[in-house]
């Protein structure tokens, strides 16, 4: 199960394959358009390919698949950073800070950090997931539900941060969140929540939904408000980083590529999670905490890098013990199986060819992204340059497309709607939509896991103490809180208005 | 609510008032005793922050005078045009699922464009046919997602 040289120069021959070749570049370019595309995800997107790659080879077959996975990470954070439009909850936080570099006319390093960050933070989890991927699967195993309801709280601590000097605005940001992720079936029980007897609300409110609409929707209606010509029209000047902003970034990519790795090896931990802990652990690490959320370029590298190590990462679990970490990888999963490979500890036994291709060709996959997608810079960033009375009503219509996907429920669509008219006042009245964001996407997995843990103690809350790692987690969370507490208390001032958060 | 102050406080007693409402609205859910985390536990909570935290918002605003500084309400201008964008929106959601997606979408883009740009009315309706036209080809026939086509195309 360890690793071996001769199996590695072994994938790498099979993956260089012209046929293995070909079907990587299609699945990187599929996975850019679908990442870049609004209505279609990864999980989607692989679940709708799934079927006509019955035809390929299944060495072929899963290297496409993983392609079009990591490809659509690359591309997911394109509209984020030229509409504000974050497709995913893990390119929140770049278009938290890419969004504002293009409103400054820096569209184009904004996508050439992301692209670049992206390929050092994939190629990185790349070679640890070669290196240790059979050791480093134990790692998911010590994860149980008081473990994850940790990580979870810690995760919804860092709305203290996120907050800047507004923390009761975060908090009812939060708590909104919270509230609106209540509406639906329990996850445990599958009792109604503020259904209020209607079946429509029975299917709970799609965290997309408000992502959109906090961003694009209040977004447009900002511009609109404003009668704004072009989103930016600032002279491009620049379509790559500066040396400078280099500089910046590395230790940024290289830190958020650690949280991104390490934290996506856990199952359930989505690259969203893993995008904001990084941000905030750069914006704590910064010398300039105050230029987050007003285009830090560190930001945007620190967020990428950490979506795209998880998304590596989540391989580790998958390949090893089958443990799906997240839905898209739970459809490769079952391509996998439809293959009749079993993944597993055996899998690296008994199939060793097959995977240390794949790992070969996500070396491969890393290197045709950067290359497809940094020649594409220059024409994304022109986006932002198109009249606003022609831009708005499209960024409207992929949005809508977007979040009518989702469950092609007019529900989504309406949340959507709402959410936005909601997210333009919270601008307007100075509440950090963020927190929101946040709420939304932790809420489930927070109840399921508090639930599941407090079955498993009898009911004491104790367990989050008495075990070691959440133990860690669970103080880290409580400093968080306790300084910000404090910081509030010393500081006399009134909630003043968050510009650095969205 | 045209200083920050007066909105805080007002923002501050609705976001109460929301809590007070989830609270109530948490009493009615089907508790189970075969878990131990009750359905109604977080609502229960949720409500309670709503409540301490508007309050404390509503409080500590109207406790702070002094600094306070007017908010960037748009003019009555960017209100009607604010409001006409909204309706035009409303009104593409309300139809979607009738008139299907390509319609619908040629619909709202030119509207919208049109709205947004009286002078540019023949660029709008060029924008409009081509989202449509998008919206039919990529997400119905090429991806085969099962976006209503409308009763014109079914």
């Amino acid at each position: 199960m360890g690793f071996s040289f001769d199996y590695l120069i072994q994938g790498f021959a099979t993956a260089l394959t012209f046929q293995n070749l070909f079907w990587a570049l299609v699945g990187c370019f599929i996975g850019t358009l679908v990442g870049v595309l609004p209505g279609i995800g990864p999980v989607s997107g692989i679940a709708i390919l799934l079927p006509l790659t019955t035809v390929l080879p299944p060495t072929s077959a899963i290297i496409m698949m993983a392609a079009i996975y990591y490809g659509a990470m690359y591309g997911g954070s394109t509209t984020a950073i030229v509409v504000n439009i974050p497709g995913e909850a893990s390119s929140v936080p770049t278009a938290m800070d890419g969004y504002e570099m293009a409103k400054q006319g820096k569209a184009g390093p904004a996508l050439a950090i992301s692209a670049i960050a992206s390929f050092v933070a994939g190629t990185i989890s790349v070679i640890a997931l070669t290196l240790f991927a059979p050791v480093l699967a134990n790692f998911a195993v010590v994860f149980g539900p008081p473990e994850y309801f940790a990580l979870m709280f810690m995760g919804l601590s860092l709305v203290i941060s996120l907050s800047g000097r507004a923390l009761l605005k975060g908090l009812i940001s939060m708590a909104l969140g919270l509230a609106a992720a209540l509406i639906g079936q329990d996850p445990l029980t599958g009792a109604s929540r503020l259904t209020f007897g209607t079946v429509t609300l029975n299917a709970g409110v799609e965290f997309i939904s408000v992502i959109v609409g906090l961003f694009a929707i209040s977004e447009v209606m900002l511009n609109v408000e404003a009668r704004i010509v072009a989103i930016s029209d600032m002279e491009i000047r620049d379509w790559m980083p500066t040396r400078a902003d280099l500089r910046k970034c590395w230790g940024s990519i290289l830190r958020a590529t650690g949280v991104g790795f390490f934290l996506g090896l856990l199952p359930g931990c989505a690259p969203s999670v893993t995008a904001f802990v990084a941000y905030d652990l750069e914006k704590r690490v910064s010398k300039h905490p105050e230029e987050f959320g007003k285009g830090a370029i560190e930001g945007v590298a620190a967020s990428e890098a950490s979506n795209n190590a998880t998304s590596t990462a989540g391989f580790v679990p998958l390949f090893s013990f089958g443990l799906p970490t997240a839905p898209s990888m739970a459809v490769l999963l079952g391509g996998l199986m439809m293959y009749g490979l079993q993944p597993g500890p055996m899998l690296f036994a008994q199939n060793p060819q097959f995977v240390w291709a794949v790992i070969a060709s996500m070396y491969i996959g890393n290197v045709m992204l950067l290359i497809l997608n940094l020649p594409l810079v220059g024409m994304w960033a022109r986006i932002v340059r198109i009249p606003f009375y022609i831009l708005g009503p499209l960024i409207v219509f992929c949005a809508l497309v977007g979040t009518y996907s989702l469950r092609f429920q007019i529900l989504d669509v309406w949340v959507m709607l709402l959410v936005g008219v909601l997210g333009y006042f919270m601008r307007k009245l100075g509440f950090p939509i963020a927190p929101m964001v946040l709420a939304s996407v932790l809420a489930q997995m927070l109840e399921t896991a508090l639930g599941q843990s407090l079955l498993i103690s009898q009911g004491s809350v104790l367990i989050f103490f008495a075990r070691p790692i959440s133990a860690v987690f669970m103080a880290l969370a409580f400093l968080s809180i306790g300084r910000g507490i404090w910081a509030q208390v010393q500081a006399k001032a009134p909630e003043v208005a968050v510009e650095d958060v969205d | 609510m045209k200083t920050q102050r007066v909105a805080d406080i007002a923002v501050g007693c609705l976001v109460a008032a929301l809590g007070i409402f989830v609270l109530a609205a948490s009493g009615s859910i089907q508790a189970s005793m075969a878990h131990r985390l009750s359905p109604r536990t977080f609502p229960y909570v949720i409500g309670g922050l709503l409540i301490v935290c508007g309050a404390g918002l509503a409080f500590k605003s109207w406790s702070i005078r002094g600094k306070d500084f007017p908010i960037a309400w748009p003019d009555a201008e960017g209100v009607r045009t604010l409001v006409v964008t909204l309706a035009i929106l409303a009104g593409y959601i309300a139809l979607l699922n009738w008139l299907g997606l390509p319609l619908a979408t040629f619909l709202y883009v030119t509207l919208a464009t049109w709205h947004l740009n009286r002078a540019k009315w023949v660029t709008a309706t060029v924008v409009g046919l081509i989202a449509g036209v998008i919206s039919y080809v990529v997400f119905i026939q090429l991806l085969g997602l099962s976006f209503p086509a409308g009763f014109l195309l079914e």
